[in-house]
C-alpha cells in the first residue's frame, strides 16, 4: 500500500505510516482507558452522538416497520381459520371474566372507600416511542425519542403498559436510552408478593431475569407477583414486575410482565425525589431541646413536664 | 458505478463507509427487541479482513480506526477497545499480504481466523484486566464461530459484487505505479 502512496520514496513513506498507526492505535488505546476512568464525560458524548444519528434514521424506519407489519398481517390470514375459532373460545372466556372484572371493581371500590385510600397523586409519566434498539446478546437497551427536552432524568423507570421494563441510563437532548431489566447491569430491589420476601432482581442478559439475595427462597412459588420494593430509593415501590418461575436448576426466575417481544410505546414514570426518613421520628412537644447544663448527659424533660405518680425520681 | 465518479480506489473507500452505514442501520433497527440469545456475525470484521488481504490500498488504517470507532460508540461498546483491536489486526494481516497473495483460499482462512480469535480472545483479557462486566464465554465462542463461517460469503460477495480481487504479479494501476 504504500507503494501505492503518492510519489514520495518507499523507504521514507513506511517508517512514518508505522508511526502513524501507532499514534492511532495509541489514541483509541487512551480512549478506552479516559472511559474507564471517567466513564460519565465519555457516555455524555456517546449519549450526544446517538442523540445527532439516530433520529434521522427516522425516516428510514417507517418502510421498514410498514413493511414489517405487512409481513405479518400476510401471516395472519394464512390462518384466518384458526384463529377465527381461537377468537371465538377466547370470547366465551372472556365473557367470564368480564362478569367477575365487574364485581371484584365494585368490590375494590367498595374497600377502597372505606380505607379512604388516596394513590400517589404526583405519580405522572410522559410517553415515548422506542426508537432504535441496539441490543445484541450483549446490550439489551432500547432508545426512546423523549429526552432533556421533555423533562426525563437519569434514573427514572419506564413501564409499558403494564409492568417495569427498565430504567432510564443516558438522556440526550432529544433521546434518551432505557437499560432494560434483562440487561447484565440491571439490578432492582424487589418485593415478592405474597410471602413479602425481599430481594434484587439482576439481568444476565436471558429472557428470564433470575431473583438474588432472597432470604428464604423456600417461602417463595412459582407464581408469585414480583412488585418493586422501593429500596435504595431507585425506584417507586409497588410498579408490577413479572411472576416467579423456577427453571431447570431450580432457580428462582421472573417472567416479565411487560411484553418484551413488542417494546413500542413506554411510558417513563416521573417519579420525584422520594422524601428520605432519616431520623427516628421527633417528639411533637413545644420544646423538644434545652441546653444541657455542663457535666450532665442524655436530653432534658420538658420544662411543664410533670412526673407521673410514683416515677420522676431523676427527673 | 461510484467507481465512475471517484476512482477505484476512492470509490471503494466510499462504498466501505456506506457498507458500514447500512450494517450499522440493519443492527439498530427495532426490529428484533428480544433477542433469541445468539450473536449474529460481525460482517463488518469480514469486510476488514477481507478488503485488507484483497486490496490493502481500498482501507487504509484510518478509516479502519474511523468507522470501527463509531461502531464502537453506536452499539454501546466500550469506546476505543473494539477499534485498537480491529486496527492491530489488520495492520497484522497488512504485513502478511506479501505470503498471503500466493496462499490459497483455504489457507487465507485458516489465517484470518486465527487473527480473529485473536481479536476476540484479547478483547476478553482487557474486559477481565479492567473488572468490566463480561458476556458468557460459550456466547463469545458462537459470535467467533458464526464470524469465521460468514468470512467465505463476505470474501464471495466481495469478488462477485464490489470487483475485488488480488491483484496479480506486477500489475500496474491506472497511473501506473506497481501495486
Amino acid at each position: 500500500m504504500s507503494k501505492s502512496r503518492a510519489n514520495q520514496p518507499e523507504e521514507f513513506s513506511r517508517p512514518l505510516r508505522r508511526v502513524l498507526v501507532l499514534f492511532v492505535m495509541l489514541i483509541l488505546g487512551a480512549v478506552f482507558f479516559l472511559w474507564r476512568i471517567d466513564s460519565p464525560r465519555v457516555e455524555q458524548f456517546r449519549a450526544t452522538l446517538v442523540d445527532k444519528v439516530v433520529p434521522s434514521f427516522g425516516w428510514a424506519m417507517i418502510p421498514v416497520t410498514g413493511a414489517m407489519s405487512m409481513i405479518d398481517d400476510f401471516q395472519s390470514y394464512a390462518r384466518l381459520y384458526q384463529q377465527n375459532q381461537q377468537l371465538r373460545d377466547e370470547l366465551q372466556q372472556m365473557k367470564a371474566w368480564k362478569e367477575a372484572a365487574l364485581q371484584l371493581e365494585q368490590k375494590n371500590a367498595r374497600l377502597l372507600d372505606l380505607n379512604k385510600v388516596r394513590l400517589d397523586p404526583r405519580l405522572t409519566h410522559v410517553t415515548g416511542v422506542v426508537l432504535a434498539d441496539s441490543g445484541s446478546p450483549f446490550r439489551q437497551s432500547v432508545l426512546l425519542n423523549v429526552g432533556a427536552r421533555d423533562g426525563i432524568r437519569d434514573g427514572w423507570a419506564t413501564m409499558d403498559g403494564i409492568g417495569l421494563v427498565g430504567r432510564i441510563s443516558g438522556v440526550g437532548e432529544r433521546s434518551s436510552r432505557v437499560i432494560l431489566l434483562t440487561d447484565s447491569n440491571s439490578r432492582v430491589p424487589v418485593t415478592v408478593q405474597p410471602s413479602g420476601q425481599r430481594g434484587i432482581l439482576s439481568g444476565d442478559n436471558g429472557q428470564l431475569p433470575p431473583l438474588d439475595f432472597l432470604e428464604d427462597a423456600d417461602a417463595i412459588q412459582p407464581g408469585d407477583r414480583v412488585v418493586t420494593s422501593g429500596d435504595g430509593e431507585v425506584f417507586p415501590a409497588g410498579l408490577l414486575v413479572g411472576q416467579v418461575a423456577k427453571d431447570a436448576d431450580g432457580r428462582l426466575r421472573v417472567i416479565l410482565a411487560a411484553d418484551y417481544q413488542r417494546l413500542e410505546f413506554l411510558r417513563v414514570l416521573r417519579s420525584h425525589e422520594i422524601a428520605p426518613i432519616t431520623d427516628a421520628g421527633a417528639l411533637i412537644a413545644p420544646d423538644p431541646l434545652r441546653e444541657l447544663p455542663t457535666g450532665m448527659q442524655g436530653p432534658l424533660l420538658p420544662e411543664n413536664f410533670k412526673p407521673a405518680s410514683g416515677g420522676g425520681s431523676n427527673g | 458505478m461510484v467507481e465512475r465518479f471517484l476512482g477505484p480506489v476512492a470509490g471503494h473507500r466510499a462504498l466501505f463507509v456506506v457498507l458500514a452505514v447500512a450494517l450499522f442501520f440493519v443492527r439498530l433497527l427495532p426490529l428484533h427487541s428480544s433477542n433469541s440469545g445468539w450473536p449474529g456475525p460481525d460482517f463488518l470484521l469480514c469486510l476488514v479482513c477481507c478488503w485488507t488481504l484483497r486490496r490493502p490500498d481500498y482501507l487504509p488504517f484510518w478509516l479502519i480506526a474511523a468507522v470501527i470507532f463509531l461502531e464502537d460508540l453506536l452499539m454501546m461498546r466500550p469506546p476505543g477497545l473494539w477499534a485498537v483491536l480491529v486496527v492491530g489486526g489488520a495492520e497484522f494481516l497488512r504485513g502478511r499480504i506479501a505470503i498471503a497473495r500466493e496462499l490459497n483460499f483455504g489457507v487465507e482462512w485458516l489465517l484470518v481466523s486465527l487473527v480473529m480469535a485473536a481479536i476476540f480472545l484479547l478483547n476478553r483479557i482487557v474486559f477481565t484486566l479492567t473488572l468490566l462486566p463480561q458476556i458468557p464465554f460459550e456466547t463469545l465462542v458462537v459470535h467467533l464461530l458464526v464470524t469465521v463461517l460468514t468470512y467465505p460469503l463476505v470474501v464471495g460477495t466481495s469478488i462477485l459484487a464490489f470487483g475485488l480481487r488480488k491483484p496479480a504479479m506486477g500489475e500496474v494501476d491506472s497511473t501506473g505505479r506497481r501495486i
